[in-house]
């Protein structure tokens, strides 16, 4: 049994990270630890660690936590502005809005209008699920990245 | 004047037009990208509104995005800083066409001195001095080595649509004239999607030296004084100042009516910057023109003790010129660029300021949008504080800038800081006998003399 990992093994890790397509991997044995974390730049950053008082078992590779900005506490998908404009809850001022809380939407379908430099863009729900809160008043304006309406997701 | 502006641009820039529109009693709106959140311009501005995610074509050159804004918090007009869209004559025309003012210069302006070209030609018949060069854009290799022959080496080739140094190659020798020009091409259609290059003489031991016009909409021009740029590297500027310690003081006058009556022949409005190349003799040559605010216009108000941001802003409104001819420059102007970057390889440094103390005193002026425990983004340019100092002589300026720069701290990026002072304290500089290459040989120097490490 070696108490250290040579040279070779670390690249070895290395090349198996990113065959893996593996964003973190962490080892520990007798007292060495060490953690390979790969980022978006294609080359891993080498950590090592002090080690730690008592010896514990390997630690298997564990996946990063998915990175979803959209899916809240409570489950709730949410719709956001991909642009700047003004919020229109229905195609016009006489027309009932396309949708209200409680709704059940598809994927695809219209949710609102954002009126954008005289354009009407038609935002579509990307997702199956009940309309579970609408955050913008009617006429009011958006900016980007803003939360419209927080769906409830049926599938799932 | 305006009630409410929209700053269309980020960092010190955005900063430096709210304050000046605050001090006109005009409110603002300010535009971010998602990482800009937390920045100075967003949290500084009355009003802010997020136009898109970090990378630029998608947030602060979203024109979409940045009209409608503006038509949401009904502002009447948009400031656009430099970079960006500062020079887009399409951008300038959707606002004049949505009923928005552009602080600028009318589009058909930043589209004639968009095309460098152009350009030449167009200065060329307003009487100003050109570098010799192609009267066109050349099209192959066999051109461009006849009219090289003819003007002589060394020449420098240029991208038509060009700018801020990118795109440009010096040439020394036939030999090497046919290796660059393919080079020269392909770079210009990956970074401007055109490869049209024109080609004019390289000016050994020239100065890069720059006349601020300001003009109304009413026909009035006024050119001021001189700022010296010489100090670059790749075509980045790093110092500049005022008065330049080369210019004589009857080819300052004759710059300044040239770039004058040039302004004037082709209508110019708003502020713009004409830059030229002045060789050892004296003589000057016009290279381009700047339809926008530049980056070390401070040089210039503090030469003249004026706001040039709230003079654009009042030109723009339709405002008659408020300055006069009679108007003198005083002293001497330093400013020094402060770049996130290493200071020996150059690599943009971005990260968390842990912390950060400004220099100050009297004379001292700091632009910047910085602040401890910001994270510089790394998505934009590396440019952090511009350090601008007043003195009367230069030698006070640059002894006033030496110990100012000593005394900033920024802890945790790198910065420039230690070449500013390597440059400040060094006898090329101290003696004002520097060129546009004076950069690259003293970087040279400073590896050479470097002891190897082991």
């Amino acid at each position: 049994m070696k108490s250290k990992i040579d040279y070779q093994e670390i690249l070895k890790l290395i090349n198996l990270l990113e065959e893996k397509k593996l964003t973190e991997f962490e080892l520990e044995i007798e007292g060495f630890r060490i953690k390979l974390v790969r980022e978006q730049s294609p080359r891993p950053s080498l950590v090592r660690e002090q080690p730690s008082p008592s010896p514990s078992p390997p630690t298997p590779p564990q996946p990063a936590p998915p990175l979803s900005k959209e899916k809240a506490k409570n489950n709730l998908h949410y719709i956001t502005s991909p642009m700047v404009g003004t919020f229109y809850r229905a195609p016009n001022p006489s027309s009932p809005p396309f949708v209200e809380i409680g709704d059940k939407v598809k994927k695809h379908q219209t949710l609102c209008i954002i009126e954008a430099m005289k354009l009407m863009n038609e935002i579509e729900s990307d997702i199956e699920g009940l309309v579970e809160e609408i955050l913008v008043k009617n006429g009011k304006p958006v900016e980007f990245g803003q939360k419209l309406f927080a769906i409830k997701p049926l599938s799932s | 004047m305006f009630s409410k502006i929209l700053i269309a641009n980020r960092g010190e820039i955005a900063l430096r037009i709210i304050r000046a529109a605050k001090e006109l009693g005009i409110k603002t709106v300010a535009v971010y990208s998602e990482p800009d959140r937390e920045s100075l311009h967003t949290l500084l501005a009355d009003e802010r509104v997020c136009i898109g995610p970090a990378p630029a074509s998608e947030s602060y050159l979203n024109i979409p995005n940045i009209i409608s804004a503006a038509e949401i918090t009904k502002a009447e007009a948009i400031h656009p800083g430099y970079g960006f869209l500062a020079e887009n004559p399409r951008f300038a025309e959707i606002c004049e066409a949505e009923g928005l003012v552009f602080i600028g210069p009318p589009a058909s302006i930043i589209k004639l001195m968009g095309d460098k070209n152009q350009a030449r030609q167009e200065m060329k018949k307003a009487k100003l001095p050109i570098i010799p060069g192609s009267q066109n854009v050349i099209e192959d290799f066999q051109e461009a080595k006849k009219l090289a022959q003819k003007i002589g080496y060394p020449i420098i080739l240029k991208a038509a649509s060009g700018g801020g140094g990118k795109g440009m190659r010096i040439v020394t020798s036939p030999r090497q004239l046919e290796e660059q020009f393919s080079i020269a091409q392909s770079e210009a259609q990956a970074a401007f999607g055109n490869p049209a290059l024109y080609l004019e003489k390289f000016l050994v031991s020239a100065r890069h030296i720059e006349i601020q016009i300001v003009a109304d909409k009413h026909g009035h021009v006024l050119g001021l004084e001189e700022r010296e740029c010489s100090i670059q590297r790749k075509h980045q500027k790093l110092i500049e100042e005022s008065p330049s310690p080369l210019l004589q003081a009857k080819t300052r006058k004759r710059m300044l009516r040239a770039a004058e009556e040039a302004a004037k022949a082709i209508g110019y409005q708003s502020l713009g910057t004409f830059e030229f190349l002045v060789d050892q003799d004296q003589k000057f040559y016009f290279m381009e023109a700047n339809t926008r605010i530049q980056v070390e216009h401070p040089v210039t108000e503090m030469q003249y003790n004026l706001d040039l941001i709230k003079e654009q802003i009042r030109l723009a409104s339709g405002e008659k010129l408020s300055l006069s001819p009679s108007q003198l420059p005083q002293g001497h102007s330093l400013e020094c660029r402060i770049n996130a970057e290493d200071p020996h390889n150059f690599v943009p440094s971005p990260g968390k300021i842990d912390f950060l103390v400004f220099p100050g005193g009297p004379g001292v002026r700091v632009d910047s949008a910085a602040y401890s425990g910001w994270t510089v983004p790394p998505y934009y340019d590396s440019l952090l504080a511009k350090i601008i100092v007043h003195a009367p002589t230069r030698q006070e300026a640059i002894t006033k800038m030496y110990t100012a720069l000593e005394t900033m701290t920024i802890v945790g990026i790198k910065t420039n800081l230690p070449l500013h002072l390597k440059i400040l304290s060094s006898t090329d500089f101290l003696s004002g006998r520097y060129d546009i290459q004076f950069l690259e040989r003293f970087l040279a120097q400073g590896k050479a003399t470097q002891p190897k490490k082991a």
